[in-house]
């Protein structure tokens, strides 16, 4: 699970502020219930002393210790109710003690005598053997003429103790049981509610500039998740404007900029060719031509690049041998190696299944041999290699010319980038053939990569997805 | 042979027209589209020569006119625009070839000539071009009698400029026909090519055949024209 996730945070916040919320409920309750049943059963304990002393002991003059004896156990019946009553003179001898109760519980023997206290009345807490608690009230009572009494009434605490454990360990085990529901409960919430955001993640993913036209899904609830899942189309919808209006712009550029040289090739080729003017003017009329039919060429390449920028039509794709069209291509360009005195070694003996258009992929070739063949000096030599390699089809041109100097070498693939400034006034390209390659490579989910070091040549390396069927 | 031109560009329509009257065909102009529609109804044309962008009516909705009047005539489609689905839209109306501008004239020229079946491409089995003679079954090059060694590339480009003596190829075109268009960027591979043939074709004789006409293209002279 990812810890980082919305959904994750918004659960873990709220379960640990649930649990921290009724921890210190359930704590508060216990704790009060405990003082409440405590103090209930201490009252209950002090008015039985008092209706002892008040209606007992304040005649013992008449009646004499034993009636107030026989009667206190006549009264409470303290071996059946299981409670402990004791009466004794301040000079410590016992009137009256209750018996052993009938359950066993505790044996009265074992009270000590409370310690004698100048308070009237006061109660304490006695832990006997049994493990049993004793809660004893106690009271002093004195009257003129007699010796005056100590009234002990106790009652055991552990019906008490034994509900508090009981609502100790429901409490122990609802609150976990609580909270992990209420937990689940939210995360499903929180899952249900965030959905929409992995819908709108995953078609966002899918749009492209090739899919422009596609919109995100609207969930109809009015919340925020609608609120920016309209606001994201309409940001696709105006990035499809945008996208549609630059390639409107190069489709305009492409007719305002070949007609015009349309015009100047159709005049000038009519110089060119007209016999009744002098040589040395159809040869200007011939210079221009070529500067024309550069500036063509460079025109045909920006169109070109800017139609792979805007993603060409996959119709032309089709499955072919890459080692093929590298060994017929390397032929094809043989002759302009062999005008420089350069030898094409080309190492493409397997088959090696790529898919894409054959035509731009001979494209890719023809622009990186004829690259190496150009910058390699007479007599060098230019290797081709096509392999396959880990799930990829791999094509290498290896020259062995000057070699690309390091601060050049991150921008070669930029378009009209020179490493030699000084030799582009005269030389025949523009800049825009490894540009090309590297669009071409993209297009087809490929890679292109070059190692360079001054005097060692280059090395320019193509890796493309591998075609399985 | 009369032909129509639909061309809003006048500049454009003028070379065409004055290259054309040059080869002795009859050209009616239009500058837009629907007087372009009503010249074509109106009449026969031999061949038509359509401009996709016109104004009032565009290239292709006229020629979805002519092919729903089920006429057969030839129409060649002249584009600013090369988008492949631009090519393959009009091919499918009913096209029957596309040339991007720009273009050179030769070009437009040769694929008129194929359009309107006058033989440019002549199918004998032998060419000859003054004292040279190409076998086109068995890719046997004479000259003067003697046996020149050709590679597969030398001779096509040579077997392509025999089909029309004296015509200027551009560079463009022969990258087309000889190799393909991958190498478009790469037109000096033409001029290696050319001068290794000169050096097998020409260099020996003293009559040169293999002629350059500077930023036009090249050409194999059949030693009429100087």
């Amino acid at each position: 699970m990812n810890m980082r996730s919305i959904s994750f945070r918004l659960v873990a916040w709220h379960a640990g502020l649930l649990t921290a919320i009724f921890m210190l409920l359930c704590a508060g309750l216990y704790l009060n219930l405990k003082h409440f049943l405590e103090n209930d059963l201490r009252q209950t304990q002090a008015r039985r002393t008092r209706q002892i002393a008040n209606t007992l002991l304040a005649h013992v003059k008449q009646t004499g210790e034993p009636y107030v004896a026989s009667q206190t156990k006549d009264w409470f019946d303290p071996e059946v109710n299981d409670r402990f009553i004791r009466i004794t003179r301040a000079d410590g001898t016992l009137v009256y003690v209750s018996g052993a109760p009938k359950d066993g519980s505790f044996d009265p023997a074992e009270v000590p005598i409370s310690r004698p206290s100048t308070a009237r009345e006061y109660s304490h807490k006695l832990k006997l053997s049994g493990g049993s608690t004793l809660l004893v009230a106690a009271l002093n009572f004195k009257s003129s003429g007699n010796p005056g009494y100590l009234v002990e009434f106790g009652a055991l605490l552990d019906p008490v103790e034994s509900m508090l454990d009981h609502l100790f360990l429901q409490l122990a085990l609802g609150l976990p049981l609580a909270v992990s529901i209420i937990t689940a409960g939210g995360y499903l919430l929180v899952c249900r509610a965030l959905t929409p955001v992995e819908q709108i993640t995953r078609a966002a993913e899918r749009i492209t500039q090739h899919n422009l036209s596609d919109r995100l899904p609207v969930s109809h609830t009015g919340d925020e998740l609608e609120r920016l899942s309209v606001s994201l189309n309409r940001m696709i919808t105006r990035l499809d404007g945008a996208f549609q209006n630059s390639q409107r712009f190069v489709a305009d550029a492409s007719h305002d900029l070949r007609t015009p040289l349309t015009i100047l090739r159709g005049e000038l080729e009519s110089f060119a060719a007209d016999a009744r003017l002098d040589s040395e003017l159809r040869d200007r009329a011939g210079s221009m031509l070529e500067e024309a039919a550069h500036l063509g060429k460079i025109v045909e390449q920006l169109f070109t690049l800017s139609r792979l920028d805007a993603g060409e039509a996959q119709t032309e794709w089709i499955s072919f041998d890459l080692s093929e069209l590298a060994r017929t291509t390397a032929e094809q360009m043989g002759l302009l190696a062999e005008d420089k005195g350069i030898a094409i070694v080309c190492d493409a003996g397997q088959p090696v299944p790529v898919k894409g258009s054959q035509v731009r992929l001979k494209q890719v070739v023809v622009n990186l041999l004829g690259n190496a063949i150009k910058y390699t000096p007479e007599n060098g030599a230019v290797q081709l290699r096509v392999l396959a390699d880990n799930g990829h089809a791999v094509l290498e041109v290896e020259d062995n010319g000057p070699g690309i100097p390091p601060a050049a070498l991150p921008h070669i693939f930029e378009r009209f980038y020179r490493v030699d400034k000084a030799r582009a006034a005269d030389s025949e390209s523009a800049g825009l053939g490894l540009a090309i390659v590297k669009s071409i490579c993209t297009a087809h989910g490929a890679e292109v990569t070059v190692q360079s070091s001054a005097g060692c040549g280059s090395c320019f390396r193509v890796k493309l997805p591998l075609f399985k069927d | 042979m009369r032909i129509l031109l639909v061309e809003d560009e006048k500049k454009v329509a003028d070379i065409i027209v004055r290259g054309l009257k040059a080869e002795r065909f009859a050209v009616d102009v239009c500058h837009d589209g629907p007087s372009g529609w009503a010249a074509a109804a109106a009449y026969n044309y031999d061949l038509i020569i359509l401009d996709l962008m016109l104004p009032g009516l565009s290239g292709t909705e006229i020629l979805e006119k002519i092919r729903r009047k089920n006429q057969q005539v030839p129409v060649l489609i002249l584009t600013a625009r090369d988008g492949m689905a631009d090519k393959i839209k009009n091919f499918e109306t009913g096209a029957d070839d596309y040339l991007t501008k720009p273009f050179a004239f030769a070009e437009l020229l040769l694929r008129l000539k194929a359009l309107l079946r006058r033989g440019p491409v002549s199918r004998a089995s032998v060419l000859r071009v003054n004292d040279l003679e190409i076998d086109r079954l068995s890719q046997n090059v004479k000259r003067a009698g003697k046996r020149i060694e050709l590679t597969s590339k030398e001779y096509a480009l040579l077997e392509y400029l025999a089909t029309q003596p004296n015509r200027v190829f551009s560079r463009t075109m022969i990258i087309e026909h000889v190799w393909d268009q991958s190498f478009q960027g790469l037109t000096n591979i033409v001029d290696v090519y050319v001068r290794h043939l000169r050096e097998k074709v020409d260099d020996a004789f003293p009559v040169k055949l293999l002629r350059t006409v500077r930023g036009v293209g090249y050409s194999l002279n059949d030693g009429t024209q100087v």
